[in-house]
């Protein structure tokens, strides 16, 4: 029996508390007791990127952060991301360039190419494959993504 | 498990000393991981994170503090890495993912210690001295006495790590990390890390580490003074790598054989030396 402690979190705008125990982490926070199931378990290692948020801004490994290491923070999840059922640019790009295969790692490469457009809004080829370069795709397909990050930089959907 | 959120090193300190085989957890890229594996399994946690002036980078008369709670990412894309810091800086921006580098943490790697890090090398190229906190209160380590072994280092029970201190380096000096690597992200199946000053063409400064192909960074006096006094050229340093090859005592594993890693270094040694010369020589013409 793990030890639970009381935390408090945004997600997605909104503010919420709770127990969570001392071992969870934040990717069994937003997917078992906030029912945020966009953000995906691949490797639990770290290494797929399926499961990245944002944390106060910047792309984090939701399987490496611990709930109770989090509190205080701002996430947001894929879920997060369309106001009003509207999406945001970026996910009209993945949508509109046929970026998504499977679908699995999509949230993951959409919040990991949101938080690289955040910091740097027109970057080169090179510069999104980095950015994405910690993102797997089974399905192997990157060239859409690229093609989708580059043309949300283009202004190409708003 | 037992969770604590101390706000001054000191706390941390006492916690530690009070929870016997309590960890310290920084970003917890690492040690979740392991947790996540079923690797570790301890009966306290005492997240730094709190703790008032542990991240941050800041220049003072010696040289360069860099707090123990500071990403990879802010070591990454800090200007006052420059010069030979920027053994560091580029370091820095080779490990893992950006995703990864907004968690982990410099006190965080260095303390766990895995000889094919990044950091490893680059804090004996650069000379730096880790600054340790305990009961007893604040020590500094160079680094080629801080990392002992395979994830083992110097910091004792109830100890942790604080900060990195890079004294000044030679004006005009450059840092290269050249890690070769499977993918991009990946640890280095083997890196050379160095830094470098010219005087025209006659090598005035030279540290080399070699990270991947052994316990620690591997570093060897004789290559450098092979090469400082006079131009740089291919022969001496050949010479050189050969030197740092016969020094290493890497393992077969995933990432290539220990033969394959030893005939990667006197070629990573030759390319982060032409790099290096190249920034310099790019840097005068400027």
């Amino acid at each position: 029996m793990s030890t639970k402690i009381q935390i408090q979190l945004q997600v997605n705008g909104e503010a919420r508390e709770l127990l969570v125990r001392t071992d969870e982490t934040l990717l069994e926070t937003l997917r078992d007791q906030f029912q945020l199931t966009g953000t995906k378990r691949g490797c639990n290692q770290g290494v797929c990127g399926a499961c990245t948020v944002l944390r106060d801004g910047e792309p984090v490994r939701a399987c490496l952060s611990l709930a109770v290491n989090s509190t205080d923070t701002e996430l947001t999840t894929i879920e997060g991301l369309a106001t009003n059922g509207e999406l945001q640019p970026i996910q009209q790009a993945f949508v509109a360039e046929g970026a998504p295969q499977c679908g699995f790692c999509m949230s993951g490469m959409v919040l990991a190419a949101k938080a690289l457009l955040d910091t740097n809004p027109n970057p080169t080829i090179d510069e999104v494959r980095e950015g994405l370069s910690g993102n797997l795709c089974r399905c192997t397909g990157y060239v859409k993504v690229v093609d989708a990050v580059m043309a949300t930089a283009a202004g190409k959907y708003g | 498990m037992k969770f604590f959120e101390p706000d001054t090193i000191d706390e941390a300190v006492s916690l530690l000393n009070e929870h016997e085989e309590a960890r310290c957890i920084s970003g917890g890229a690492t040690l979740v991981a392991m947790m996540n594996a079923d690797l570790v399994d301890m009966p306290a946690l005492v997240s730094l994170r709190r703790i008032t002036g542990l991240a941050g980078i800041a220049a003072d008369k010696d040289g360069l503090r860099i707090g123990g709670m500071t990403t990879h990412n802010t070591i990454a894309n800090d200007p006052q890495l420059a010069g030979g810091w920027s053994v560091l800086r580029r370091a820095a921006g080779q490990i893992a993912h950006p995703g990864v580098r907004t968690m982990g943490t410099i006190g965080g790697s260095i303390s766990h210690a895995d000889p094919a890090a990044d950091y490893l090398g680059a804090l004996v190229a650069a000379d730096a001295r880790v600054e340790i906190a305990g009961a007893d209160g604040v020590r500094q380590v160079p680094a080629t006495d801080f990392f002992v072994d395979y994830y083992t280092t110097d910091v004792e029970d109830g100890e942790l790590v604080t900060a990195v201190l890079l004294p000044a380096a030679p004006a005009g000096a450059v840092g290269i990390h050249r890690k070769f690597a499977r993918a991009d992200g990946d640890f280095a199946t083997a890196s050379i890390s160095l830094v470098l000053a010219l005087s025209g063409d006659v090598c005035t400064h030279l540290r080399i580490a070699v990270g991947g192909c052994g316990a620690t960074p591997i570093n060897v006096p004789e290559a450098e003074q092979l090469l400082v006094g006079q131009p740089l050229d291919k022969q001496r340093i050949a010479e050189a790598g050969k030197l740092l090859s016969a020094a290493c005592d890497p393992i077969d594993d995933v990432r290539g054989s220990a033969e394959y890693r030893l005939l990667l270094v006197p070629r990573l040694l030759q390319q982060a030396l032409d790099m290096a010369t190249d920034e310099i020589n790019a840097g005068a013409a400027a």
